[in-house]
């Protein structure tokens, strides 16, 4: 991305947030000396986060730098269609409502630290929870990957490629490491904090720049009325299906996200818990709604772009608003910091999850057992560590041919929703008829996104949770539980 | 504080209100003339689904205040003791 105000304030401004981060990890560190014995400590903050420190951790892992560059071209590309990407951000929200209550209060029961360790509970099942944790670690994986890569783009945009992609990574991956492992999820969620200030700050700059700017909404709608008026028409048939579909996949996957699951673990009590979220249900307005405008107002200031031209649109606009004046000017180089922090801000919960994973889930309960806590943690830092290594590997090298396989995430990721919710709601929902859910729903969203395929516009992950629910609540009427099993399952579930 | 136990899902009124406004945000039901009124240059339509949706956060916000109550007391009651 070319940025004119790239260069030496945008290095300055990086080195800046990097030692932000770092002093947090450092104090944090320095504040909490016993957490690095206890896995409730070290990955849920001792189930102690407030309101403002889990809101904006939930905040960081919705909304991640690519809200602010990547959406604007869609809905320049798009036009009003694209306006889903607000109310999709609420259908989260409403997701949680399904889940949530109780997920929290049963986490509190069983001091729950992954999402899969409801698994093991629940069903009591090896194979359901290895292939539920395997399935969270490869969605996890390339969704740090994609970070990674964001990471290094951004960094070389910021800078005007003075500094390379490369370097970029490297730097950021190392803060990001160096300050996860002295505070775990404190440090995660206290730079969350500061990342999603200075990400909000940025945008809203940019908006008002916009507008001085560029003109306002009317002016772009008078531009769309003379040259594309259907970017203002009412979404026709298949564009509603689509539109429908991303509301219900968005909100299921998005709520499901392993790393915002263990966000619900770590609130500090249930009214804390439900205050975060009622200011989640707003946030879409100011976040996505922003963005959305900011790529209205691109039609009419940047027209007949090209699909890759327009992939340039924020940093173009950005360019232009920096060089009307210096308040301006250190609102943009603000911004793409904020950028770039809010993506190091989802990787690392990202990867704090990972390694969450790895500690309790499969070597802690499976490998080795009777490990004292301080080794459980420790194997799933080094494991996450390695993950990180190979991701920045296969960022710079990417593979020719198999390059599809790093893209799967939330076709991954929305498979363990129906063994996660109904689990906790039914008690007749059979292990077996999990397993089999599941591995089927990832089979078929993943070959159809393999090979390319899709049906009535409807979107792949849809297409395998649906399979995949089927399976669930027809082999578990089909399949015989017993009534110890019933009893068993009534008990864990508790209500 | 009342000691009643309150979740969400147990309560099927949340859940016809909440498929309502579902429906509500998405944009099915407009007629084509609703892409042409322009409302301070945006499409009436979309002002349509901006209102739909500040409804339905407003609604999950009433709904996550008032219909969702099973550990808080007992939460409330243990800080006290702690105090």
């Amino acid at each position: 991305m070319e940025l004119a105000f790239s260069g030496w304030s945008g290095i300055l401004i990086l080195v800046m947030y990097g030692l932000i981060m770092l002093g947090v990890g450092v104090f944090t560190y320095l504040r909490n000396r016993h957490i690095h014995q206890s896995l409730d400590e070290y990955y849920l903050g001792g189930r102690g986060l407030g309101v403002m420190v889990l809101f904006f951790t939930f905040f960081a892992t919705q909304y991640s730098g690519n809200t602010v560059v990547g959406y604007p071209p869609s809905a320049y590309r798009q036009g009003y269609e694209y306006l889903v990407s607000v109310p999709f951000f609420i259908t989260i929200i409403m997701a949680y409502l399904l889940f949530a209550p109780r997920l929290y209060r049963l986490g509190k029961k069983y001091k729950l630290i992954t999402p899969a360790q409801w698994f093991e509970k629940r069903y009591k099942s090896k194979a359901v929870t290895i292939l539920a944790a395997l399935l969270m670690l490869y969605g996890l994986g390339n969704y740090l990957l994609e970070q990674l890569v964001a990471i290094g783009q951004g960094v070389s945009g910021l800078t005007g490629g003075t500094i390379p992609y490369q370097v970029g990574v490297i730097f950021f991956v190392i803060i990001m490491v160096i300050y996860g492992w002295l505070g775990g999820m404190r440090s995660v969620a206290y730079t969350d904090t500061m990342q999603g200030i200075a990400l909000l700050f940025g945008v809203f700059m940019l908006l008002i720049g916009s507008i001085v700017y560029f003109g306002g909404l009317p002016t772009s709608a008078d531009y769309m009325q003379a040259y594309s008026p259907e970017k203002l028409g009412v979404p026709d048939g298949p564009a509603v299906v689509n539109w429908f579909s991303l509301l219900v996949l968005i909100g299921i996957g998005a709520a499901v996200y392993p790393h915002a699951i263990q966000r619900i673990f770590s609130a500090k009590s249930e009214r804390t818990l439900k205050r975060s979220f009622s200011r989640m249900a707003w946030m879409p307005f100011l976040t996505a709604g922003v963005v959305f405008v900011i790529g209205i107002i691109g039609i009419n200031a940047y027209p007949g772009l090209t699909e890759s031209e327009s992939e340039q649109l924020v940093g173009m606009m950005a360019s232009a608003v920096a060089s009307q004046n210096v308040i301006f000017y250190w609102a943009m180089v603000l911004l793409f910091g904020g950028v770039i922090a809010a993506i190091v801000s989802t990787a690392d919960s990202v990867l704090l999850t990972f390694s969450s994973i790895i500690s309790n889930d499969l070597y802690g309960s499976y490998i080795n057992p009777e490990a004292p806590e301080k080794k459980k943690l420790l194997v799933g830092k080094l494991v996450g560590l390695v993950a990180v290594g190979i991701l920045i590997l296969v960022a710079w090298f990417p593979p020719g041919t198999l390059y599809q396989i790093f893209v799967l995430k939330f076709e991954l990721l929305v498979q363990v929703a129906p063994g996660l919710i109904i689990g906790l709601y039914w008690n007749r929902l059979h292990s077996k008829a999990v397993f089999a859910g599941m591995l089927a729903g990832t089979i078929i969203a993943s070959s159809m996104t393999l090979f390319g395929l899709s049906f009535f516009g409807v979107a792949n992950g849809l297409w395998g949770l649906l399979v995949n629910v089927g399976i669930c609540v027809i082999g578990s009427l089909v399949m015989s539980v017993s009534v110890v099993e019933e009893k068993e399952a009534k008990q864990v579930i508790g209500m | 504080m009342s000691t009643e136990k309150r979740e969400p899902i147990k309560n099927p009124r949340i859940w016809i209100i909440l498929g309502i406004l579902l429906a509500m945000i998405t944009p099915w039901y407009f007629p084509k003339s609703f892409g042409e009124i322009l409302v301070y240059g945006i499409p009436l339509w979309a002002v349509i689904i901006i209102i739909s949706s500040l409804l339905l956060s407003a609604y999950l916000s009433y709904v996550m205040k008032y219909h969702w109550m099973l550990e808080e007391d007992e939460e409330e009651a243990e800080q006290k003791g702690a105090k």
